[in-house]
Formats: C-alpha cells, sequence, structure tokens
C-alpha cells in the first residue's frame, strides 16, 4: 500500500473562495434588497401632563384655541395664523409659562401644526396640546 | 537576447485574483448590514404639513399613518384607533422604540389626538408628529 507523505512543501495550498463569494453576494443581495432610508423629519408633541397639573391660573396660561372653522382663537379675540408667534411672545412673563393649544376635534391637523409651529417660534417652551368637542 | 514564445505560457493556469473584490463586497455588506432598520412603511401617500422648527427624527422608529379620510393605517393595513394601541403595546414589549405618527394635513385633529392617547397609553415615550421634508 502506497504511503503519501504528510509532507508536501512544494504543493502550493490554496483556499477555494468560491463557495464564500456566492455566500457573501446572497447575503449582499438580501440586505440591499431591505434596506430602507427612513428619512422622517417632524414635531415632537405632548399633552399637558395630569399628574404634574397645578390648580390652574388662567392669567399665567396662554390658551390658543382653535374653532371647528380652523379659526385661530386668543381669548375672544380671533388671530391669523401668521400673528399667532407675535402674541404668544408678547404673552409670555417667562420662559416657563404654559402654552397649551385647545383644538375642535372637526379642525384641521395642519391648522394644529401651524399653530404648534407659530406658538414654538413665538418662544413657548412648555407647550401642550389638548382637545375639545 | 532570449525571445520567449508565445506556446511557452501555454501550461501557465490563468487565475484572477479575487481578493481585492472580496474586500470591496465586504465593505458594501458592512455599510448595508449597519444602515439597514427593519421599518414597518405605512405604504399611503400621507400630504404632510409644513413646519419651521422640526427636525430629523429617529430613523428606527414605529411608524402610524393617518390618511386624509381620517384612516389609520400601520405596516399597509387598516387598523382603525382602537387597534393601533395592541400593535404598539406588542412592538414596544420587544424594543423601546420611539412613535411617528404620520397625519395628512386634511385629516381630523380629533383622530390624530385618539391616534396620540392610544399610543401613550401603550407605553410609547416619545411620539412626534411627522412633517414635510424640505
Amino acid at each position: 500500500m502506497a504511503r503519501r507523505r504528510l509532507i508536501s512543501e512544494e504543493e502550493e495550498t490554496e483556499i477555494n473562495l468560491s463557495s464564500m463569494i456566492d455566500c457573501i453576494f446572497i447575503l449582499l443581495i438580501f440586505f440591499i434588497v431591505t434596506t430602507v432610508f427612513v428619512e422622517e423629519q417632524g414635531i415632537q408633541v405632548q399633552k399637558p401632563d395630569a399628574a404634574a397639573a397645578t390648580p390652574t391660573e388662567e392669567e399665567l396660561n396662554i390658551v390658543l384655541e382653535i374653532t371647528q372653522q380652523d379659526k385661530v382663537m386668543i381669548g375672544s379675540k380671533e388671530v391669523s395664523l401668521a400673528d399667532v408667534a407675535a402674541e404668544v411672545k408678547s404673552g409670555l412673563v417667562d420662559v416657563d409659562t404654559p402654552v397649551v393649544i385647545r383644538a375642535h376635534e372637526k379642525s384641521k391637523h395642519s391648522t394644529f401644526v401651524g399653530v404648534w409651529d407659530a406658538a414654538k417660534r413665538g418662544g413657548a417652551s412648555v407647550l401642550s396640546f389638548s382637545t375639545v368637542n | 537576447m532570449p525571445r520567449r514564445t508565445l506556446s511557452d505560457e501555454k501550461d501557465v493556469a490563468t487565475e484572477i485574483n479575487l481578493s481585492p473584490m472580496i474586500d470591496c463586497i465586504f465593505i458594501l455588506l458592512i455599510f448595508f448590514i449597519v444602515t439597514t432598520v427593519f421599518v414597518e412603511e405605512p405604504g399611503i401617500d400621507v400630504f404632510k404639513p409644513d413646519a419651521s422648527i422640526d427636525t430629523d427624527l429617529e430613523k428606527n422608529s414605529i411608524i402610524v399613518a393617518i390618511s386624509a379620510e381620517n384612516k389609520v393605517v400601520y405596516g399597509g393595513k387598516e387598523v382603525g384607533v382602537s387597534g393601533i394601541g395592541a400593535r404598539v403595546r406588542a412592538l414596544l414589549n420587544k424594543d423601546d422604540l420611539p412613535v411617528i405618527i404620520q397625519a395628512d394635513a386634511r385629516a381630523e385633529h380629533g383622530v390624530f389626538s385618539d391616534v396620540w392617547s392610544e399610543v401613550k397609553n401603550a407605553g410609547a415615550k416619545k411620539i412626534s408628529l411627522s412633517t414635510r421634508n424640505d
């Protein structure tokens, strides 16, 4: 019985890479296909925290009311969306003055976002919304 | 000057050096593995409202959509306001993700508010509304 010598120094050792490349290609294609590049812009919103509520002193709050017809009211005065930022700025006593947006449930979402945006631009840092019907 | 003939090279095995290609593929693979997030997109066309103070939101989020007809959609299916809470709760149990509400500009505020409450009750810590990209 012929025995092969274990040490065959002259032979070039080579790893067959093709099967590994196959695997990697399949993985690559899987990840290319499943990748979605989600790019969302937005605003974080919150409602008034019931646990942290203090007895409301109405004059310390700024209440922006959105009616069913998408009109914006401060107190009983109707203001246009463009003036909300200025009104909020003049109404703020300090930076922690709570600003509440009280929107009617049938009002448009775009109005709500517009008012939120304007109030934030006016300098409101404690901003929340509630819904009335 | 000795001249090599073409016939001399016939026995040399032709081989392509694959290592640079493997390097490239590995880099691509790692890039895609790292950037992949498995987000269930709502799959409906939402006309988002515009805002000037918006910021970039986290890429890996739960996305809930509200259509112009006030339908609540998650993952391509209409689930309704009552169905969204359970779905979000199940997802949040696995992983604490932020929630994005993609509401159409023409949708009613009441529906948005209801969805917000449902998602909040499901235990979401960070809830954002989506605005138009600019």
